[in-house]
């Protein structure tokens, strides 16, 4: 019989599968925060924002996320390159989000941010 | 499976700024960093590793060691160890156990539950779920506020998730352990939050509280022995597991141990949740993480625990935050409340807006808390407006201290806390409100008054904006 770790491992590697399948270790990954607070801030904006710009067939693996904490900056908005790390952008509103998508997603040149 | 950490993972997402450099994210360390709808997200980052190692060869008895030698201790308010809360309820013998998560978060400016549910809500299951067969319980519930409507949805649709896995539900993982966990909504009375009140809330009476013993732990919710703890205390117990007790017990200090995690709010630059090692002075979360007092205005005190705390002031600022050093300089850990309070506040007009909140919030049910808590409104009320009289300060430290003994639940026993402590270390703010009639933070407006001095060249522009025709001219 299979110990309870057994069946888990079993599970945690189909889920890897299933974010693998999703591009979620080989696309660009992007998270919007989708908290209360965030989405008081303004995120779901910022969310139709990129969900439109992957209808329309950016190449993104695009997720929501919960509250960082970081109160005083949002609503955020972090891009994460599989090879080059992640950048963090703060106070996005949908303007922000579209020269995220042009500037960096599509150019690969981050925006420039100041430390927050 | 992966041997990567679970704490402090989302670093790096977020890297090492100010803000996150020195904080060590344990019950936060999911929040910001996974999606907190997507199961697959979760175990992605080791999540339910925990329970399924406790199912595959740990004893219920060695669960409750672990915990205990963690040291973890409640972060709901009042810091009672958890492991031996966890085995005063394995200890009775029932037909029916139940495991309560507390997500009523009543404190005002208090969201660090509400942020791990939004953000990491199959830790809390897991936690739950972990605890269960810990203290030989299948039966689970959250109680949560309606005021936190995508908190619940989040918790839905992750028992939903967790059901469908067979993460929750009969024979768990294939074991023997079954589990579930239902969602009971409160209507957001602060008493509510306190665990006595909370089961009568779910058992569908009045929510108030009853006198204790018996314990919750002998006879709580519908009188079965029932383990209650806060939704952060539930999401440490899955890394205590994972990472062992021994490295959570090296964190913190040395009653105090892991973790705990603040609301920053008020006048503070970088306002948000942070979480940092127990024994980080309060001076290194102002100033290096929350960034500072903004406008180069002064610290004047900090006001931690809620409506249930008290004030410490500027001199204390290097006070260490654990349990025991907070209730030392006359204050409370509680759950997390920390409010910066700078040189433009009135102590009193701030003690003023607690005792409002708790006196509006008391159930009624005793009478030390109903009307003691309104009598010393009164007083504060009088004094804010400038009609406080001689013998007013000492009314007030004793019926507070009356108030604190006799009371039958935490939220009377602590109502005067702001007032009190405020009392201690601002004594001459009371007494300038008193006998000079004078608030010099000048945030009591019935006692501003205005004068013209001999500057006055006649100019006429106090005359031309005065809204309320208050400058004559003869
Ligand atoms: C007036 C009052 C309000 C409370 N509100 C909360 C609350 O909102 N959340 C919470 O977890 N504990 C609250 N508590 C503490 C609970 O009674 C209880 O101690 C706690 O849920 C135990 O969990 P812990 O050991 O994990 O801290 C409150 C207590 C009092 C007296």
């Amino acid at each position: 019989m299979k110990t309870p770790l057994e069946i888990l491992k079993e599970k945690k590697d189909a889920a890897e599968k299933h974010l693998k399948e999703q591009g979620y270790f080989s696309k660009k990954r992007v998270y919007v925060g989708m908290a209360t607070c965030e989405i008081a801030a303004g995120s779901k904006e910022v969310m139709e924002e990129f969900e439109n710009a992957k209808r329309s067939g950016l190449d993104i693996y695009l997720s929501q996320k919960g509250c960082a904490g970081r109160c005083h900056v949002e609503p955020t908005v972090e891009v994460i390159d599989p090879e080059k790390g992640s950048v963090l952008y703060t106070q996005v509103d949908p303007k922000k989000a579209k020269e995220i998508i042009q500037k960096h997603i599509i150019g690969g040149e981050p925006l420039a941010e100041g430390e927050k | 499976m992966s041997e990567k950490k679970l704490h402090n993972r989302s670093f790096e997402v977020f890297g090492k700024s100010k803000f996150f450099a020195s904080q060590l994210r344990i019950a936060l360390r999911n929040c910001g960093y996974i999606d907190p709808e997507n199961l697959d997200d979760y175990l992605n980052v080791r999540g339910f590793e925990a329970l399924a190692k406790v199912l595959t060869g740990m004893k219920s008895e060695d669960v409750i060691a672990e915990i205990k030698k963690a040291g973890l201790r409640g972060r709901g308010g009042a810091g009672f160890g958890s492991g031996l809360k966890w085995e005063l309820v394995a200890r009775e013998k029932s037909d029916q156990k139940y495991v309560i998560c507390n997500a009523d978060e009543g404190d005002p400016g208090a969201f660090m539950d509400r942020s791990i549910i939004e953000g990491d809500p199959f830790t809390v299951l897991e936690g739950m779920a972990i605890a269960g067969y810990a203290v030989g319980s299948d039966k689970g519930i959250v109680y949560i506020r309606a005021e936190y409507p995508l908190a619940i949805t989040r918790l839905e649709k992750a028992i939903d998730a967790a059901r469908k896995a067979n993460l929750l539900g009969n024979n768990i993982l294939g074991s023997k352990f079954s589990f579930d966990i239902e969602i009971r909504l409160g209507a957001g009375a602060f008493v509510c939050g306190e665990e006595t009140a909370l089961m009568q809330s779910i058992e569908g009476h009045r929510g108030m509280p009853r006198p204790r013993p018996p314990y919750p732990s002998a006879s709580g919710l519908f009188c079965k022995p029932t383990l209650i703890n806060n939704v952060e205390t539930w999401a440490n117990v899955p890394v205590i597991i994972v990472e062992g007790s021994q490295w959570f017990a090296s964190v913190g200090t040395e009653k105090s141990k892991g973790t705990k995690v603040f609301a920053l709010a008020g006048k503070i630059t970088n306002t948000g949740l942070v979480e940092v090692p127990m024994g980080t002075t309060l001076r290194h979360v102002i100033f290096d993480i929350g960034g500072g007092i903004p406008k180069g205005k002064n610290l004047k005190a900090v006001q931690t625990g809620g409506p249930s705390g008290g004030c410490i002031p500027v001199e204390l600022i290097d006070t260490p935050i654990d349990y025991d050093s907070l209730a030392k300089v006359g204050s409370i850990m509680g759950s997390g409340g920390m409010i910066v309070i700078d040189e433009d506040s009135c102590m009193v007009n701030i003690a003023k807006y607690f005792l409002e909140f708790t006196q509006s919030e008391s159930c009624g049910k005793c009478t030390p808390c109903r009307e003691g808590t309104k009598r010393m409104l009164e007083i504060l009320t009088r004094i804010t407006e400038g009609q406080g009289k001689e013998g007013d300060i000492e009314k007030l430290e004793r019926l507070g201290n009356t108030i604190k003994k006799a009371s039958l639940c935490g939220l009377g026993q602590s109502a005067p806390n702001p007032v009190l402590s405020t009392i201690r270390y601002f004594r001459n703010e009371y007494e300038d409100h008193i006998k000079n009639k004078k608030c010099t933070a000048g945030a009591c407006s019935k006692m501003i008054r205005f004068e013209i001095n001999d500057k006055c060249i006649g100019c006429g522009a106090c005359y031309e904006t005065c809204k309320f025709d208050a400058i004559e001219m003869i």
